[in-house]
């Protein structure tokens, strides 16, 4: 047992940070948001510095790419580097280097990164699937209150995806989970760090907002919930997102998201409803990120099937016999 | 980052079993029922298997007889130990994990030579004297007098809560030495023998378990000056300094896993897995000890690498109540009337967010140690 990060990980998190500070990129996420834009940018800087061939790397895999997506979306990059480095790079064996979007049949619902993506995995089950995404396959929709640029199939493309071959829908799902984990996790993250310093700044009844009792509580259980979602998300990376892990994992953080996301709304007040104050950019991802792949009863639901069959509750007890 | 015990944690770990077995029977179903005098007598003998082996104070420093042993042993031997039946160890947990450490790091030369070889042989202990009835959470307000007068303080008050007076020698007594002083700054440490003139003990019945409590009261109670731990004024430092120790000792994760394996068996065995909120509260009760236990790692992987105390362990407190509650949710909705509801199947959910400090003085330390927030304007003050 080892939890403290190597020299080489904090390395990663560090260059990541300054890159991510150095590129402004909640600003520019903002500035972004207006055209339902992407970050192309971002995906570039995050390429040349070498972070788009690390999950499956030379000493480096998926707690390495895991440590870059959340904190490529701490930073509120609107950047699909999870989908691309985390689940395509294990599905497909390497980054394909486009932005990446992931959905699950009957894909008959929006999707995050929409028109903005090049190639769509797809769960259909035993199998994967894979389309490639032209002008014209992926209609807009009203995203008024979602961080995401979102999208949906046109009608027909979905024929044109091909098969990856038996199996490898369970793949695609446990890396997905695995991704959207340290994607909540980064952006609950950021929701959180800019509520405390806001009830730091904050001065009502002549003292900061941050001094009454009612507030540090519930913020220190959001300290729990994150904390406890963050580490299950790294021992699922060091696991290679087994089943179990991935789901776990992703079930923390999908039923955290909407907790922080409204505490950290209620904390602010009305600021964090306008578009000026940037709580948005991290609070109306949280949605999204909650519900996608079926949300907290699908990864519960998972978990609570590989976890409490009779099988693994008989191993798990001769274990600890 | 590593989440693998290591090959040497792993033979650590088979050995331990081989010795529990060996010590305790394969049948061992705790001590409970046991009148106190033979719960003693079984307890003692348990730690004394224990001492000869060299587990039962292997965290301990070579110079005082202990092994030196890396933090994770004693998470493994907290793992293994900490059984659903019971801890085997009785109290004696509870000596060797921070009144021992108390010990070392305050105690006079006389002090040290007379308690720390009976702690690591098993053969002594103590009660924790802390709680009064207007001192709960709020224990720098405690009121229990001690007025020195020659060689002796003489001490008049009473204490709350206290656990194993049935068996315990002595008392790790906290008292105000200067009434001046209101809050932390007035508190002294007497080591205290049960056997003291003016001790009396008034017994409380708790309603969960088995439990009982103590109120034990003094009454012109005279203890020697030599029995104090530390400088006079100067207690409060010492229970931080136990506490801090105190607060990662025991892997609770590990009962709320039992609990819910027997939970889940009962499940299959009723035909509920297949219920979608059935499975659904067993996943979230799951990622909730999952967290529990990661998170309890996280302090332990600090103390390893011999960092200071910090509000890690607040954290870890805290999950590990939040994994006892959903368990207690998990086991109303599988079992139904046959959960009694709560506390009857799963007695931890009442008393995991009360014991060993609430759960609201955890979410202060949090909110002040590990975001930095101002000291609250209600609230807890030291």
């Amino acid at each position: 047992m080892d939890l403290t990060l190597t020299t080489e990980q904090q390395q990663i998190v560090d260059a990541v940070r300054t890159l991510l500070t150095r590129h402004d990129t909640a600003a520019r996420a903002k500035a972004l948001l207006a055209s339902d834009g992407y970050d192309h940018d971002l995906d570039s800087r995050l390429a040349e510095a070498g972070f788009t061939d690390i999950v499956a790397g030379d000493g480096t895999g998926p707690i390495e790419a895991g440590l870059v997506a959340l904190e490529v979306a701490k930073a509120a990059g609107a950047s699909a580097y999870a989908a691309g480095e985390i689940v395509a790079g294990k599905l497909l064996g390497a980054n394909p280097q486009v932005p990446v979007a992931l959905t699950r049949r009957p894909a008959d619902f929006p999707f995050r990164f929409g028109r903005h993506a090049r190639l769509l995995l797809i769960d259909a089950g035993d199998e994967a699937q894979a389309l490639e995404l032209g002008d014209g396959d992926v209609q807009p929709v009203d995203t008024d209150q979602v961080g995401w640029p979102m999208g949906r199939l046109a009608p027909g493309a979905l024929a044109r995806a091909r098969n990856l071959g038996p199996g490898t829908g369970e793949t695609l799902r446990r890396w997905w989970r695995l991704a959207l984990a340290f994607e909540t996790v980064g952006t609950m993250q950021g929701a959180l760090d800019l509520t405390v310093q806001y009830v730091k700044d904050r001065v009502q009844f002549g003292r900061p907002i941050g001094e009454f009792q009612t507030l540090q509580h519930r913020l220190s259980e959001l300290v729990v919930i994150v904390e406890g979602a963050r580490w299950m998300a790294l021992e699922a990376a060091f696991r290679d997102a087994s089943p179990l892990s991935a789901a776990t994992a992703a079930g923390r953080a999908a039923a955290a998201a909407t907790l922080v996301a409204r505490e950290c709304h209620q904390m602010h007040g009305a600021i964090g409803l306008t578009r000026e104050y940037p709580l948005h950019l991290w609070s109306t991802r949280l949605g999204p990120l909650g519900v996608e792949l079926g949300g907290p009863l699908a990864h519960r639901r998972e978990a609570a099937r590989l976890r409490f069959s009779p099988q693994e509750i008989g191993a798990r007890e001769a274990y600890w016999r | 980052m590593d989440f693998d015990w290591t090959a040497d944690d792993i033979e650590y770990r088979a050995q331990l079993r081989g010795f529990l077995r060996e010590a305790l029977g394969p049948d061992w179903k705790g001590y409970k029922g046991l009148p106190p005098a033979e719960y003693k007598a079984a307890a003692g003998e348990f730690c004394r298997k224990m001492a000869a082996r060299g587990y039962l104070t292997q965290s301990w420093p070579k110079e005082y007889g202990g092994g030196d042993a890396p933090a994770w042993r004693a998470a493994i031997l907290s793992e293994e130990v900490g059984s659903p039946d019971g801890e085997p160890r009785g109290s004696q947990y509870m000596n060797v994990n921070w009144i021992g450490p108390a010990i070392m790091q305050f105690g006079s030369a006389e002090q040290k030579a007379y308690f720390l070889p009976r702690i690591s042989a098993g053969n002594i202990t103590f009660s924790q004297g802390f709680s009064e009835p207007d001192a709960g959470s709020d224990l720098a307000s405690l009121r229990t007098r001690a007025i020195r007068d020659g060689d002796d303080y003489v001490v008049t008050g009473e204490k709350i809560w206290t656990s194993h007076t049935a068996i315990a020698e002595w008392l790790f007594l906290l008292v105000r030495t200067d009434p001046e002083e209101k809050r932390s700054k007035g508190i002294t440490v007497l080591l205290t023998p049960m056997d003291t003139p003016g001790l009396k003990i008034n017994k409380v019945l708790g309603f969960v378990g088995e439990s009982a409590f103590s109120n034990p009261v003094f009454t012109e109670m005279r203890v020697p000056a030599a029995n104090r731990l530390g400088p006079e004024n100067g207690g409060w430092s010492v229970v931080r300094y136990a506490l801090a120790f105190e607060r990662i000792g025991v892997a609770h994760y590990r009962h709320a896993e039992n609990q819910l394996n027997a939970l889940a068996r009962e499940a299959n065995a009723r035909g509920l897995m297949d219920d979608p909120a059935v499975q659904a509260k067993l996943g979230e009760a799951w990622e909730a000890v999952e967290a529990a236990r990661l998170l309890y790692f996280r302090v332990v992987d600090l103390r390893a690498q011999g960092s200071p105390p910090t509000a890690d362990s607040n954290v870890a407190r805290v999950a590990g109540t939040r994994a006892y509650q959903v368990v207690a949710e998990a086991a109303d909705l599988v079992l139904a009337e046959h959960s009694l509801g709560g506390s009857g199947r799963s007695r931890f959910n009442l008393t995991a967010g009360i014991t060993s400090g609430a759960t609201e003085i955890q979410l202060d330390q949090i909110a002040t140690r590990w975001l930095n927030l101002p000291r609250p304007a209600v609230g807890a003050r030291d």
